[in-house]
């Protein structure tokens, strides 16, 4: 047996799909043939170094929390979003959209290309070093920026609890026309509060992201 | 969506589940076991907690208008990773089409958030090297592609053969096995051998 004969069995003896016979045969290869037996010993390692791999347990409540939200009876859970403002919440909205807060540390200046006429999920990330309880998110949408599900709402907000670590917002959005101004997410926290700002530039070539 | 009958329910097997129930007590009652298996899956499949948080969330929302179906399965465990494995790879795959737009911000008012991290219990050099080999097969895997991933997650570390995946995830079985070997031909390329071996050796 050769050693480009053995490649594909390699697989076949870890998996333990081989017969005795071929077994056998793909041992007395290795038994003699360093550089294979390294490739087998090598991927027996990184097997085992997978299953090493422990996730992590799933946050305190996570369980009620998931199970809840997925049957709307929110009530005593926690749930990631909540309208505040007698704003009611879309479901497409809720359903899209998973929050969490960042904290990090220098601001700068962002902006986000999308194409004319399409639905485009805009995707913002905030990282958090410690979990926020009933932080106040609200939105401001520059002329002809819609968030999908909302017709022409231009300001939103809603309270929001947000977990430790980084935590992402999905924004569907569509732009009818050149925007001016720019997008506008206000953060606010126990007294203390944050804006950002993104710039949205209109890409009409048709061409995606 | 995937059809369901490899894992329909035979027919006259009892279940405490009941027609007639509210839809939402049918399904805390079938998800409420599964959902820790769901979460440590999701979490293999991305890499990191808030993904696979959402992963699941996303997985239970699309599941709950579907719960008289759900009723009717009879191993519901590799159905529901199956439904997990695709919202997974649609979820990769929409992300790689939209934008992502970073914000930091300085907390004003708040305490330095650095303060909150918590103190690490190994010792300096046993924390680096344990979290370095963490971080450095979190990092391989990154570099799979989704479906690669997956394959590798469900088989080699969730012990499914690729007989069960070739109905789980109608994939023809050729097809799964080539998509094996490529992802273990690039974990090998990206884990050199001796961390392995050193580790093993220390073992000894």
């Amino acid at each position: 047996m050769e050693c480009r004969d053995i490649t594909l069995q390699l697989d076949d003896l870890l998996d333990g799909r081989l017969d005795a016979l071929q077994r056998k045969s793909v041992q007395e290869h290795l038994g003699r043939c360093p550089d294979c037996l390294s490739l087998h010993e090598h991927a027996v390692a990184v097997r085992a170094a997978l299953r090493e791999l422990s996730p992590p347990a799933p946050p305190p409540h996570f369980v009620d929390q998931v199970l809840s939200r997925a049957t709307r009876t929110v009530g005593s859970a926690n749930p990631r979003w909540r309208p505040v403002l007698g704003m009611a919440l879309a479901a497409s909205l809720v359903l899209g959209v998973a929050l969490g807060v960042f904290f990090a540390t220098q601001p700068s200046v962002h902006a986000v290309s999308l194409t004319l006429d399409r639905p485009e999920t805009v995707r913002l990330m905030f990282t958090s070093a410690k979990p926020l309880k009933a932080a106040t998110l609200s939105l401001a949408l520059p002329e002809n920026v819609e968030l999908v599900g909302y017709g022409g709402r231009r300001e939103l907000s809603w309270e929001t609890d947000l977990r430790k670590g980084g935590n992402l917002m999905q924004l569907p959005l569509i732009v009818r026309g050149a925007t001016k101004d720019d997008l506008v997410a206000n953060l606010s926290h126990g007294g203390s509060s944050k804006t950002f700002r993104l710039k949205i530039e209109v890409d009409n070539t048709g061409k995606d992201m | 969506m995937p059809p369901v009958s490899p894992f329909r329910r035979t027919r006259g097997a009892t279940s405490q589940y009941r027609r007639g129930r509210p839809d939402a007590l049918n399904f805390e009652d079938l998800l409420r076991p599964q959902v820790e298996y769901l979460y440590r899956l999701a979490w293999r499949f991305t890499g990191n907690v808030a993904d696979a948080e959402d992963l699941v969330q996303d997985a239970l929302i699309k599941l709950y208008p579907r719960t008289q179906e759900l009723l009717e399965i009879e191993r519901l465990r590799p159905w529901l990773a199956r439904v997990l494995y695709h919202q997974y790879v649609d979820s990769v795959r929409q992300r790689a089409r939209s934008p992502i737009v970073e914000l930091v911000t300085d907390a004003e008012g708040e305490d330095n958030p650095l303060d909150a991290l918590p103190a690490t219990r190994d010792g300096p050099e046993e924390h680096a090297e344990r979290s370095g080999q963490r971080e450095r097969i979190l990092t391989a895997l990154r570099r799979l592609n989704p479906e690669q991933r997956a394959v590798v997650t469900m088989h080699d570390v969730e012990g499914y053969s690729l007989e069960e995946l070739e109905t789980m995830l109608e994939t023809p079985l050729g097809t799964l096995k080539s998509r094996l070997h490529r992802a273990r031909q690039r974990l090998r390329a990206l884990l050199p051998m001796e961390p392995f071996s050193a580790r093993e050796r220390v073992k000894q």
